[in-house]
């Protein structure tokens, strides 16, 4: 907790928007009571320049370190006061922004007074998360060369360029720049791209022979450990099977995928029946002088259509070039009536004058080969007829296999779904974005011809050199709002590595179990559902921690009176759902109080429990639909969070539905209101939990399970993998039975923890049977939970006239 | 301090405010279109004119970009601010006559039908470009355009087609004044996932 913390709040008039809705004066009052607030001021508007100038001014004569504006959505708004606040060194996290204009001004009809009392609400908790707020200090990121490019893909050639014209140190596999003999066979990754030969080939001459490449000798990466700025890449050599290391400051994956031939299931026999790559190797090797070569682009039946368009326009490439040489050769494409032709008009009129046929066919009826002929149905007709071939060209399978995927999965690389490696569904603000794009370059990233492979090459290296440049000129600054890990208390258990999607968490030295896990904060792209599911707590989201969250919730709660409640609303979901709601003059009911979230993911528990202990009688959380969360499993994880303190809240006798997950799309506001109205409706029939002794110990014991307890943790950790994923290491086990030991477990933890609470409080030995009558809870229950910990040695026993007394461990 | 006049009222501003700025800080109201607090002026809508008085010459000047300079004289509703206005309602009711929001503003400035033909009653969107400038400026991409389609400009991701691209943030949602953005959204973004099953 930073105690030098002094909060000035900003509350905007905003015209006719604000002033007339809210009893502003009364707001500033209510403000300046509170003990967290050191500065309030109304302003006409904060965010124009006569606004901001006086902010600036405000912020340098009252010493203020954190600014709250009350004001409209900080989803439009932050980044431009961020800007223009920028030279007082207020950073990330020391700004932010309260929607009382869309979320209380607008959106109800109760008075002014009531909705200056519901804005101080919402301010207070702001300025209760900005004070335990304890920046980190802005450290700069090293990063020198050289680069490793790895994986030998084409990209690797525009990525060196790009470096080494940029003045750095590059790192290349010796095949790449030692010879011509990769882009020879460039046809095996990319058919039909003859025009590329030569380009390729000057760009390898140059890299041979600059100052700045160096060559890595033929071998197999094997290790891979640190972090951006300082990797150590460790190679066993071909030739002598002696392990080799490098190191480099960053690193760029330059993957193609393979392409292989269709089997059987398309007659593919490797004479007549061929793949593009085969018959791009006959084009190249003796040439086609006559006959007929039909390409049927099979992309549809082989179950892959997306890539239709890419092997449509390999062949198209390839029947050109064929025509351009010999026009005695007769060269048919047969595609599924559903593709487009990727042409532009003015190659659409080369093909015309080349007399090249497209020839479209029934996407009902898959087309069959017989010798010579290939049986297809005509789109007007229905009726089948047969076109002859001397060549059947079929489109070919890509994958990734091989070295080439060891070396994708030793790079992190691989992701839990799909045959891809573009498989990161974080979708978020290209400043929230690590490393991520650039890192990977090629068609093994996602299927592509070879002038996106290239330019992808071009962008990686260009971006690697800027990072490089800046770096170099002390301008490079670690992102704020990243994860990082407490060395001391961490165990090495592997749980967030396993449930991180951005590929930024590994291990302090090589792969295994056991060691101290290490957060590369330039891949780091902040979701934070590794920080919440750590069981050690060793794991933080920096500058945007869980006791931020706590301390923001925890002063809402407090305020909270008779059924009003709380909605956590995640920033792409939930928030705009509710921005657009209150945007557009919609009114729903005035109890709900939100709180956005970069991503309800991110939430650790215990700031639910929290919740309910400091007095919320309902908290909803709303997210987006789980096929559009933009931190890949985000909302899928706070659903298992919010399950836990489901299960606690039943075990404990308070209803289940006092929490609820709920999902939204920014598109509709008007369901939102649904979504939030009904839970108001339950919450209001639920009436707030009353505040009793036994039920305060009840919500305690809860918040104390989740947030100490790292056995139960570590249990609902495990638990974030849901049924039906595969990817994870060793054999799943059956989700419900899983669910039932839990619960158990839960069931033990929760008594545990209850006694042990009681036992603290009254620090004296105490009777069983005055436990169970004080808890309320079954006396034999009760035993079999304290012997367990007095064998566990938490609690100790004495005897007192030969009835065991018990005291908790110190 | 620059020192200068808005409705004859004296006013002080610092150089660098526009006198749209200037005007808000007192509390005069200048309606407004295609500006958004969030991002640069564009000063392509003018429904924020004002008019300029020197002794024997005045001119109209779009406040949300205009400097304020020293002794000038602004006036926010004087007959030829207010036909200008009119005038560029009427525009707005014909080029997008289905936005709620554009007919309750035009309403209250007392403009209630318009001279000019009407070219799609379905549209919505006044091209104030507002869509673009946050996606741009606020969130760092370039999702949408102002597509020119010949005659008729439209604003979308090129071909109209999902893109990926778009993070789906929906801030030009969120900004768009005539609402028209919202039921355009939906051609613009993809779903996460969806791209997933195309990778699996
Ligand atoms: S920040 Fe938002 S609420 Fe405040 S004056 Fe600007 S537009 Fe109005
Ligand atoms: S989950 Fe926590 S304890 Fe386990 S490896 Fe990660 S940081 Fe370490
Ligand atoms: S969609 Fe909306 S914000 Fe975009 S140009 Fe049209 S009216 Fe303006
Ligand atoms: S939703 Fe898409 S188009 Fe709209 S502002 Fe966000 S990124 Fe741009
Ligand atoms: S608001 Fe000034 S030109 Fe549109």
């Amino acid at each position: 907790m930073e105690s030098n913390a002094r909060v000035g709040v900003f509350i905007c008039k905003c015209g006719d928007k604000i002033e007339p809705f809210i009893d502003l004066n009364l707001l500033q009052d209510k403000l300046l009571k509170d003990q967290n607030i050191n500065y309030c001021e109304i302003m006409p508007y904060s965010c124009l320049k006569p606004g901001i100038e006086n902010i600036y001014s405000k912020v340098i004569n009252q010493k203020l370190n954190r600014v709250i504006i009350a004001g409209c959505e900080s989803r439009l708004m932050l980044k431009k006061l961020e800007k223009e606040l920028e030279p007082l060194d207020l950073k990330k996290g020391q700004i932010d922004i309260v929607n009382i204009r869309g979320h209380v001004a607008s959106v109800s009809d109760i008075s002014s007074a009531m909705k200056a009392d519901k804005s101080a609400k919402l301010i207070k908790a702001s300025a209760a998360e900005m004070v335990s707020l304890a920046p980190t200090i802005q450290s700069l990121a090293r990063i020198e060369g050289p680069v490793m490019i790895l994986g030998s893909g084409f990209a690797s050639y525009t990525a060196a360029h790009e470096l080494i014209n940029n003045g750095f140190d590059c790192l290349l596999p010796s095949e790449i720049i030692e010879s011509d003999f990769i882009i020879n066979n460039l046809h095996l990754k990319y058919p039909g791209e003859y025009v590329y030969y030569d380009k390729l080939k000057l760009i390898r001459k140059e890299l041979s022979t600059s100052k700045h490449v160096s060559a890595i000798p033929p071998g197999e990466l094997i290790r891979l450990s640190g972090v951006t700025g300082d990797y150590k890449l460790t190679f066993s050599e071909n030739d002598s099977g002696k392990e080799k290391s490098y190191k480099a400051g960053a690193i760029i994956a330059c993957i193609d995928s393979d392409l292989k031939a269709t089997d059987a299931e398309f007659w593919y026999d490797g004479q007549k029946v061929i793949c593009q790559t085969e018959i791009e190797e006959i084009i190249q090797n003796k040439g086609i002088q006559e006959g007929k070569v039909v390409f049927w682009v099979n992309d549809y039946e082989a179950g892959y259509p997306e890539f239709s368009n890419l092997s449509s326009k390999s062949a198209w490439s390839m029947a050109k070039h064929i025509r351009e040489l010999h026009n005695r050769v007769e060269v048919i494409i047969l595609y599924n009536e559903q593709m487009q032709i990727p042409l532009s008009a003015e190659e659409r009129s080369i093909g015309r004058k080349l007399g090249i046929l497209w020839l479209p066919y029934d996407k009902e009826v898959r087309p069959s080969i017989q010798e010579g002929y290939i049986t297809v149905c005509n789109i007007k007709d229905h009726v089948e007829y047969d076109i002859s071939w001397d060549y059947m060209v079929l489109s070919p399978e890509r994958k990734l296999y091989g070295n080439t995927l060891k070396t994708a999965q030793i790079l992190g690389l691989v992701h839990k779904d799909g045959h891809f490696l573009a498989g990161r569904h974080v979708r978020v603000r290209p400043e929230m974005v690590g490393r991520e794009e650039m890192y990977l370059a090629g068609s093994g990233k996602y299927p592509c011809n070879l002038n996106d492979a290239l330019a992808q090459g071009y962008k990686a290296g260009k971006k690697t050199s800027e990072m490089l440049q800046k770096s170099k000129a002390c301008e490079l600054y670690l992102p704020r709002i990243v994860c990082a890990v407490d060395p001391q208390k961490c165990v090495g258990c592997g749980m967030c590595q396993e449930l991180c999607d951005c590929g930024g968490i590994g291990a302090i030295e090589g792969t295994g179990g056991g060691l101290p896990r290490i957060v590369d904060p330039m891949i780091c792209t902040g979701g934070g559902t590794c920080a919440a599911s750590c069981p050690y707590h060793a794991l933080i989201l920096q500058n945007n921690t869980t006791d931020q969250r706590e301390a923001r919730i925890a002063a809402l709660s407090r305020e909270l009176s008779g059924s009003e409640v709380i909605g956590i609303a995640c920033a792409w979901g939930g928030l705009p759902a509710a921005d657009n709601a209150g945007a557009k003059g919609l009114k729903y009911d005035p109890r709900l109080h939100i709180l956005g979230v970069p991503c309800v993911g991110q939430l650790d528990p215990c700031i639910f429990a929290r919740a309910f202990l400091e007095g919320a009688p309902g908290l909803i959380l709303i997210g987006c639909n789980p096929d559009e969360c933009h931190h890949s499993y985000g909302i899928d994880h706070a659903g298992s969070r919010v399950t836990i303190i489901k299960k606690l809240l039943t075990m404990c006798g308070f209803d289940r539905r006092r929490i609820a997950l709920a999902h939204a799309d920014l598109n509709k506001p008007e369901e939102f209101i649904r979504t939030i109205e009904s839970f108001t409706k339950t919450i209001e029939a639920l009436g707030p939990i009353e505040r009793n002794s036994i039920n305060i110990s009840k919500l305690e014991s809860i918040y104390g399970l989740v947030k100490d307890n790292t056995r139960i943790r570590h249990l609902l950790c495990a638990n974030l993998r849901r049924p039906w994923e595969h990817s994870y290491k060793g054999e799943p086990r059956h989700a419900l039975e899983y669910d039932r030991d839990f619960s158990d477990a839960l069931t033990e933890e929760l008594l545990n923890t209850r006694v042990l609470r009681l036992l603290r409080l009254y620090n004296r030995p105490t009777m069983l049977q005055e436990l169970s009558s004080n808890l309320m809870v079954d006396k034999k229950k009760v035993g079999e939970r304290i012997w367990d910990m007095v064998n566990e040695g938490r609690v100790q026993y004495t005897h007192k006239d030969s009835e065991p007394m018990f005291i908790a461990h110190a | 301090m620059i020192k200068f006049k808005i409705n004859d009222k004296e006013v002080q501003a610092r150089s660098g405010w526009t006198v749209l700025e200037t005007a808000r800080q007192y509390g005069i109201e200048i309606p407004t279109l295609c500006f958004h607090e969030s991002v640069a002026s564009s000063g392509a809508c003018r429904l924020c004119m004002v008019e300029l008085r020197e002794e024997n010459w005045s001119k109209l000047v779009a406040s949300c970009i205009y400097p304020v300079s020293e002794g000038i004289n602004v006036y926010t509703e004087t007959e030829r601010v207010q036909n200008v206005r009119r005038w560029i309602f009427e525009m707005l009711l014909s080029e997008c006559p289905s936005s709620k929001e554009v007919k309750e503003m035009a309403k209250k400035y007392g403009v209630f039908k318009t001279r000019f033909p009407v070219q799609n009653p379905n549209e919505s969107c006044m091209l104030c470009g507002l869509c673009t400038r946050v996606c741009e400026e606020v969130v760092g991409l370039s999702a949408i355009a102002t597509l020119d389609r010949g005659v008729h400009k439209k604003v979308g991701a090129p071909f109209l087609r999902p893109t990926e691209v778009c993070v789906a943030c929906g801030c030009c949602v969120t900004i768009c004044p005539t609402n028209a953005m919202r039921s355009r959204i939906d051609s613009v973004r993809s779903n996460t996932k969806m791209q997933l099953a195309k990778a699996a």
